[in-house]
């Protein structure tokens, strides 16, 4: 009976202290182990301008997910098994990277006008090697203003450039572009027609510099094109009044545009109690010489 | 002996014994130690001091602060007494113009102390921009010194003459020199006309120049977007406060002066109860402004207010916002009340309250707002985050503390600091001209 307990204890201690190596190797695999890279890559065309990628590379540490900097990723186009190599491309500070497709690195389609594109990272002494591909079909934006019944009109049709077709039942967004954040006109999702068209009433007031509004539709995200922009610009919104007080005479002013009141004011008080210690030591000497 | 020579035998300057010896000795070494500080200071800059890009205004804005708000007791007791014809002031006022002098002079010395290259003084005047309020100050602070000065100079012009005459053979070098500083004076009724005018203009003056010192000083903080400072409601809290930090410098000096040169006779317990009733009014309006400053933005108050509020009240500043407020103003209003509170010992201990719970709130009122931006502090070591003031800055504030009790005593020690000639009418002593003092 004894030494069965004895065989039960010596069991249970192995038992515990190989959990334990376990865990101790473990967590010196962990210490060794590198980092996954998660890359995320968006297709964006701007209409009559440049047409890029928007790589972003994150990795998980711990519980956090942070950017990665600093690591290179290549750029290659997917034609037929094959992977022709586009150009490199690092990624900054926050992690990201816009890789401009110019028309010179003649993008390749298959045979469903698809372009398919790749971005690979090969890995380094921290993280491991990743890689990632979107596909998009090429399409187009064609917006104008309208003006009907002394109402501003944005009016814009989308279709597939491949196969000229129109594309009825997208989602596009219509906004103007400001500093921080775009301003968005309209309703929140502006449907295409069957006509592959949307016309969004364009609101007064809308303040701009000269009275110009710059305004962006916007097919955003989609599955199948990317993101595709447009940009008008259309002369319809209100002037802004800019208050420039530079060479004025403001309180804010440089010295020499002191204002006049203040001049006056601070002047005059100086010479008032100036004017008072004047008599006052004068009192003195008329008292010496009494 | 007659008793206007009593009267002159006890108000005449003495020599000091030992103790105002050691007194000047100590002042002295301190102001020495303060003196070797701002020499390094100036060699090595600021970075010898805590200040930073965030606490950028320290312990010496706050001390010019505290200078600024002692000096208006000239204004507080000399001029408003003057014009309100409250009669106990005479043995008090001398001392009140004294202490206005000093420390306005020092005020000027501790700007100047906060700058970063004193050697470009003269470009505040060169290319002083009158929007700045920080102009006004430049302007305002020389002005307050030369109208403290007259303020003092013209009462004391008799008071010379008869030193003059007292010292003329026992110390015939002093004589010669209270002669000169009395200008001639003989009591004739034009010079008599004349000084009378004077104080009088000086007096009304006073009170303006006095007001807009410390408006300006508020100004200083307010005219600036920041949490804590900017408030309508600085001017007239500063000015209050500044009623509240004159007269406790006021009552602790007067104290020990009359302590030191037995001068009870002169000033009594009565002048001590009207002091202290005086004193009592200016903190229950101090008090009043407080409530105004701290307990509206409490409602109110934006995000960025509350957490500067939060920080006074119960955080990083909780102590010194609570000594200040307590000790240096509920306590003493507390004590004034009653009658016993108000008698010469413990109206002296209510004085020093007074005064450090003064020179603490200043610290608050400067330090914590620059401190609590609306952009949150980030890039920037942690020790910026927070501000306590170095050895220099120590040193060099506490001799200019020293230099101002220097002053008040060296003037002490060579002026008669209750008015001998004034003294000697009031009580009858001399045959004067009614006319012409009043």
């Amino acid at each position: 009976m004894k030494n069965r307990s004895t065989s039960v204890s010596a069991f249970l201690a192995w038992t515990i202290g190989f959990i334990f190596c376990l865990g101790l190797s473990n967590i010196y695999a962990q210490n060794d182990q590198k980092h996954r890279v998660r890359l995320r890559a968006d297709y964006v065309k701007i209409i009559e301008g440049d047409a890029y990628l928007n790589i972003k590379a994150t990795a998980k540490i711990g519980d956090e997910t942070l950017p990665v900097p600093n690591i290179e990723i290549a750029v290659y186009n997917e034609v037929e098994g094959e992977e022709i190599i586009l150009g490199n491309t690092k990624t900054n500070i926050k992690g990201e990277s816009r890789f401009v497709l110019n028309k010179s690195m003649d993008l390749k389609s298959d045979s469903t006008n698809t372009y398919n594109l790749g971005i690979s990272f090969n890995g380094n002494d921290s993280f491991r090697k990743a890689s990632k591909s979107t596909s998009f079909k090429n399409a187009h934006i064609a917006a104008k203003l309208i003006t009907k019944d002394s109402i501003n009109y944005i009016t814009a049709t989308l279709r597939e450039t491949a196969t000229d077709s129109l594309l009825a039942g997208k989602s596009l967004i219509l906004q103007v572009q400001r500093l921080f954040k775009p301003l968005k006109i309209g309703e929140e999702l502006n449907f295409t027609d069957e006509n592959g068209s949307i016309q969004v009433p364009v609101e007064e007031g809308i303040p701009g510099i000269d009275g110009n509004l710059v305004i962006e539709v916007v097919l955003e995200d989609s599955d199948d094109y990317g993101t595709v922009k447009t940009i008008i610009n259309a002369p319809i919104g209100t002037p802004i009044v800019e208050e420039i007080t530079f060479d004025q005479r403001k309180m804010w002013s440089p010295r020499n545009k002191t204002p006049i009141f203040l001049l006056v004011v601070i002047n005059l008080i100086i010479a008032v109690v100036y004017g008072l210690f004047i008599y006052l030591i004068f009192n003195l000497f008329r008292i010496s010489k009494n | 002996m007659t008793k206007y020579e009593s009267l002159i035998n006890d108000l005449a300057p003495r020599k000091f014994g030992k103790r105002g010896t050691i007194w000047t000795f100590i002042l002295l070494v301190v102001i020495i130690l303060g003196l070797i500080s701002y020499i390094d200071q100036v060699n090595k800059g600021q970075v010898v001091t805590n200040m930073r890009d965030y606490a950028l205004w320290g312990i010496y804005i706050s001390n010019f602060v505290f200078f600024v708000a002692t000096s208006f007791v000239g204004s507080a007791t000399v001029a408003v007494l003057r014009l309100t014809n409250n009669s106990w002031r005479t043995p008090v006022v001398r001392i009140a113009e004294i202490i206005s002098l000093a420390c306005i002079i020092m005020a000027g010395f501790t700007i100047m102390i906060d700058m970063g290259r004193p050697d470009r003084l003269l470009y505040l005047f060169i290319y002083a921009r009158l929007q700045s309020p920080i102009t006004w100050d430049v302007i305002i602070i020389p002005t307050s010194i030369i109208l403290s000065f007259l303020l003092l100079y013209f009462p004391l012009l008799p008071d010379l003459a008869i030193l003059k005459k007292h010292n003329l053979k026992t110390k015939p070098t002093y004589s010669k020199w209270y002669g000169k500083l009395s200008l001639n004076w003989t009591g004739s009724k034009v010079q008599k006309a004349i000084q009378s005018k004077s104080i009088k203009i000086i007096a009304i003056m006073v009170i303006p120049v006095g007001i807009l010192l410390q408006t300006i000083d508020a100004w200083l903080f307010s005219t600036t977007y920041r949490i804590g400072w900017d408030s309508t409601n600085m001017g007239a809290y500063f000015t209050s406060g500044a009623f509240v930090a004159g007269l406790g410098a006021l009552i602790t000096v007067v104290y020990v002066i009359r302590k030191v040169r037995s001068l009870e006779h002169y000033i009594t317990d009565y002048h001590f109860d009207k002091l202290a009733q005086y004193l009592l009014l200016t903190c229950l309006v101090y008090v009043y402004f407080n409530i105004n400053e701290y307990l509206i933005p409490i409602f109110n108050a934006p995000v960025e207010e509350d957490i500067h509020l939060n920080a006074l009240v119960y955080g990083e500043y909780a102590g010194l916002f609570w000594f200040s407020q307590i000790f240096g103003l509920i306590l003493p209003i507390l004590i004034l009340l009653f009658k016993k509170g108000r008698k010469p010992m413990p109206l002296f201990i209510v004085g020093i309250m007074v005064v450090l719970g003064s020179w603490w709130k200043r610290y608050i009122i400067v330090t914590p707002t620059l401190l609590h931006p609306f952009l949150p502090i980030e890039g920037v070591p942690e020790s910026w985050h927070h501000y306590f003031p170095s050895m220099h800055e120590w040193l060099i504030t506490g001799a200019t503390l020293a230099l101002t009790l220097l002053i008040i005593t060296l003037f002490v020690r060579f002026l008669p600091v209750i008015p001998i000639q004034r003294i000697a009418e009031e009580k009858g002593l001399l045959k004067t001209d009614k006319k012409a003092e009043s």
